[in-house]
């Protein structure tokens, strides 16, 4: 199966719009749920979807060494790969290795000028160019707008978008506004084009797009698969059954 | 000997380079009095610490071989085996942690959790040795054992937990508190070996109180009578060691220990540690395989009046003769007993036995169940089972990686080419991954092993041990051609020219698969080939294998299925078929089309944050894909994956590229298609190697 049929089968793209990717350059994207609903495995499936259009991606995470980074992507794709029936594996897997780079930082050791000298390293010679950046992990205290209004002028100034998993509590979750955005996160809000929540409702996940994405967002429904953790249409899933 | 093995501990020290295993064992045989001075690691006063036995050893700062000795502390034996820590020697820690019942993994209180530190904790849950870890050199720059427990439950996964906080850190390093008893420990006397047992600093008892408490808790998971006792505030030492120990055994728990072995302090309390918290042999459930039984599984009992099952782990041609580390699992060994080795089904007749300390040995009278000890004049191979006869068990096969790496030497002379083949007899015998050939078409002598020190090393011993001088050529990479597709075959092999002749044809498919090196099916119906001579067209395709056509290297990954063919009722033989399955072989690969693969390395490179860039640089030049960096703090932490290719001479770029302040460990990871470019490389070399030859 050719990649570029994986990526039009692929519901993310009902996420976005009728571009191939969701974000523009210079734009940020979050993923907002409770603690293991599922936002590092979409946001490797987001990761997985650009690198299958040749798309550089930086992996940034804030708690997990590089070893178990790996491992997720290993685990989603293999997922992928099962789901779509791909025959040769390994070997798509082998040409989209190269796209992407994993960074690990501690929390507490991160910062936007230690990023940039992170990228610099890898820039200028010619190591690694990222297009898409995915920040998972970085809490949202009340100090993350100055981080984050830091992270868009690098963002702007490199020319790619990122994705950030934002962890919400119980309380934040109750606490909404209309669009169903965490008060908790209404401070930096603004600064995110895309938000995307994950709500588990029973024994579902549910895929809303909160702001930006379609217009007709939030059609038909998306969710994630328990099993997988994929990323489904409820569409497919009804035709499945 | 002792024969309650009650109290015996068989232990390994394990770690990564310069994390201090060696000083460590030296202060251990220092205070079980086994020896009565304490020499440094690195010579300064010319001796070196005394486990390092090999001039080699001494002088490069690095443990080789890994030497076995025993000492007594508060009633117990232990025996220690002290292995090496760089990658390349895997195997000799591989062996050591078949045969052991617990171990102690030292780690730098600096330098934490390091690469090698993550293949020793593989290696050890691979053969579910339990561990206490001891965190060395606290008296360094820059110590900071907190952190390092982080790093062992994050890294390495571990449930693990302080025994002690430290008194003072870096050159401030007085001593250590114990959470258990809740006393601060001192170590008084010119080398550490009077211990003074104090009230704990005021500053530090709340800092205590705490560490205990979280220590109680995580305890407390695996005793319920703990549990209660915490409730109820009454918990004693007794309790919490055996609540500790219990969940040791079953690696659900790694106790933390901490010091410095070149500063004489912690040593002491990590020997009762051991005797506490670590397996004495009855603790440890040991198995072998039932020949007669399709290989099942049997439960040994450390019982000395069972019949024997014992493993010969290391084997050595020292000054005493062949001597042979053999550990005991059931029965008795005594001199004159008659054992079988089941690999070789050869009788041995048991001559001396002795038990080892480094390199000067001592004889006893028998190895009893749950012992470690050394046999005389026994051939055998490294990895041979022993058993009593009648008895048909044999234990698992150890685990050997296949080398990577392969270099051709030649002897300087007649008398260094005598000795050289001494050399390589004895080496080649000691150690499963070190492999010697001469090659047909070169005429030349290849040594192959796990990595460019690996060789070193071995070069270098047959110069000093053996006088046999030898030059080096380039070292060689195992590379191996594989098939990317199906493709068939349809080959008749016919001599019929007159008098008896040949003839058969085969025909099927051959395709890629990852699932062996090579798999032959017959799908032949019909008699088309006769069935007696299905077998000979395995042997013909798998002859083919050794030598692939596109560039003579190893052929792997491929799956042949006959489904046709037909045979002449005079001249179809076994030979005939040979010749046509290598004929259908060689007719299907050009049609698969065929790569090369090269080996490719897991390669992690340990360097100050600031040297981050440039580092990435050199492994980009040399065809690595970088699979990410972790951020420590002042250092930094890149994985890539190299093709070994690429590697050569690596450490000597890293060092100029770091000021030496860099490390990197390197592993076998994959296989994978060489670009076309290195291709045409690799061609254009043989064929001029194929010229030079001719």
């Amino acid at each position: 199966m050719l990649k570029k049929d994986l990526i039009l089968r692929n519901p993310l793209r009902l996420l976005g719009n009728e571009q191939e990717t969701i974000l523009s350059p210079g734009s940020f994207g979050a993923i907002l749920a409770r603690a293991g609903v599922g936002k590092t495995s979409l946001m490797v499936q987001l990761a997985l979807n650009s690198l299958l259009s040749n798309r550089n991606v930086l992996h940034i995470s804030m708690n997990d060494p590089v070893k178990k980074i790996s491992l997720w992507y290993e685990e989603v794709f293999r997922h992928i790969a099962e789901k779509y029936q791909l025959v040769q594996m390994d070997q798509l897997w082998e040409t989209i290795l190269p796209h992407r780079f994993i960074m690990t930082f501690k929390v507490e050791g991160f910062s936007v000028p230690k990023l940039e000298e992170r990228l610099t390293d890898l820039t200028e010679q010619g190591i690694f160019f990222p297009n898409m950046i995915i920040i998972d992990g970085l809490p949202f205290t009340e100090s993350a707008r100055e981080l984050l209004l830091d992270l868009k002028q690098l963002a702007l100034k490199h020319a790619l978008h990122a994705w950030f998993s934002v962890r919400t509590h119980r309380h934040q979750t109750v606490e909404t506004d209309a669009d169903g955005v965490p008060s908790e996160f209404q401070n930096v809000a603004d600064l995110f084009e895309v938000l995307v929540g994950l709500q588990p409702e029973g024994e579902e996940i549910h895929v809303r797009v909160l702001k930006g994405g379609r217009t007709e967002r939030n059609h038909g429904g998306l969710q994630l698969d328990p099993a997988t953790m994929l990323i489904m249409d409820i569409a497919d899933k009804a035709a499945a059954v | 000997m002792r024969s309650e093995i009650l109290k015996v501990r068989n232990i390994g020290i394990s770690a990564h380079i310069d994390a201090g295993k060696t000083t460590l064992t030296e202060r251990i045989l220092f205070y079980t009095k086994r020896i009565h001075t304490i020499h440094d690691v690195k010579g300064k006063d010319g001796i070196g610490a005394t486990m390092d036995s090999m001039e080699l050893e001494r002088e490069r700062g690095i443990t080789i071989a890994s030497a076995a000795t025993y000492c007594e502390w508060r009633d117990h034996e232990i025996n220690i085996i002290d292995t090496p820590g760089h990658v390349d020697f895997t195997i000799e820690v591989e062996r050591s942690l078949r045969v052991l019942d617990g171990a102690i993994l030292v780690l730098c209180s600096v330098g934490g959790v390091q690469s090698q530190s993550i293949t020793v904790d593989q290696q050890m849950k691979r053969y579910k040795v339990p561990c206490i870890a001891f965190i060395n050199k606290c008296d360094r720059s820059g110590a900071n054992p907190s952190r390092v427990i982080q790093q062992l439950r994050e890294k390495l996964g571990h449930n693990a937990v302080a025994m002690q906080i430290p008194i003072g850190l870096e050159a401030k390093l007085a001593g250590v508190v114990d959470l258990v008893k809740m006393k601060a420990v001192y170590f008084d006397g010119e080398n550490g070996e009077t211990i003074r047992i104090e009230a704990i600093p005021e500053n530090l008892m709340a800092e205590a109180a705490r560490q205990r408490e979280i220590l109680i808790d995580s305890a407390a998971m695996f005793s319920d009578e703990l549990t209660e006792a915490a409730l109820e505030d009454r918990v004693t030492e007794e309790l919490l060691t055996a609540a500790v120990r219990k969940a040791t055994l079953t690696r659900e728990f790694t106790p933390v220990f901490m010091g410095s072995a070149y500063k004489n302090k912690g040593v002491q309390p990590l020997l009762d540690a051991v005797t506490d918290l670590l397996p004495c042999p009855a603790d440890v459930e040991n198995q072998a395989l039932d020949m007669d039984n399709q290989e099942a599984p049997v439960r040994l009992v450390p019982d000395i009046t069972k019949p024997v099952v014992a493993l010969a782990f290391k084997l050595e041609d020292g000054q005493y003769g062949q001597l042979t580390y053999i550990r005991v699992y059931q029965g008795n060994l005594a001199k004159g007993d008659t054992i079988i080795n089941v690999r070789t089904q050869k009788k041995v007749k048991i001559g001396r036995l002795a038990r080892m300390h480094a390199d000067q040995m001592e004889e006893i009278t028998r190895i009893s169940a749950g012992f470690i000890g050394a046999l005389f004049g026994i051939d055998c191979a490294s990895g041979d089972t022993f058993v009593s006869p009648g008895l048909s068990l044999t234990m698992t096969s150890m685990y050997v990686p296949m080398p990577v790496i392969s270099l051709a030497i030649v002897p300087e002379d007649h008398k260094a080419e005598i000795n050289m083949s001494k050399a390589l007899n004895r080496f080649t015998k000691e150690d499963p991954t070190f492999k010697a050939y001469v090659d047909e078409e070169t005429n030349e002598t290849i040594i192959s092993g796990m990595g460019e020190l690996h060789l070193e090393v071995y070069v270098e011993r047959m110069r000093r041990e053996y006088k046999a001088g030898v030059t080096t050529g380039m070292p060689r990479v195992a590379y191996r051609e594989t098939i990317t597709q199906m493709a068939e075959f349809n080959y008749i092999h016919k001599k019929q020219t007159g008098g008896s002749g040949q003839y058969g044809r085969v025909a099927g498919y051959m395709e890629p698969t990852g699932e062996a090196d090579f798999i032959f099916e017959s799908k032949v119906t019909g008699g088309a080939i006769p069935t007696q001579f299905i077998p000979a067209c395995e042997k013909g395709f798998r002859n083919c294998l050794a030598k692939g056509p596109k560039l003579q290297f190893p052929v792997t990954g491929v799956k042949v299925v006959i489904n046709d063919g037909a045979s002449h009722a005079v001249d179809s033989s076994d030979m005939a078929f040979q010749a046509a399955a290598r004929g259908a072989f060689l007719e299907g690969y050009a049609k698969a089309k065929p790569v090369i693969q090269e080996p490719i390395m897991k390669v992690v490179v340990e360097t100050p944050t600031e040297f981050q860039g440039p580092v990435m640089g050199s492994l980009n030049q040399r065809r690595g894909i970088i699979v990410g960096s972790q951020d420590e703090g002042a250092m930094c932490v890149i994985e890539t994956q190299v093709p070994l290719a690429e590697m050569f001479g690596y450490s000597t770029v890293l060092r100029s590229l770091t000021q030496g302040k860099a490390q990197f460990t390197m592993e076998f990871f994959n296989y994978k298609t060489v670009p076309v470019s290195i291709t045409e490389e690799i061609i254009r070399k043989a064929q001029e190697e194929k010229k030079h030859v001719a």
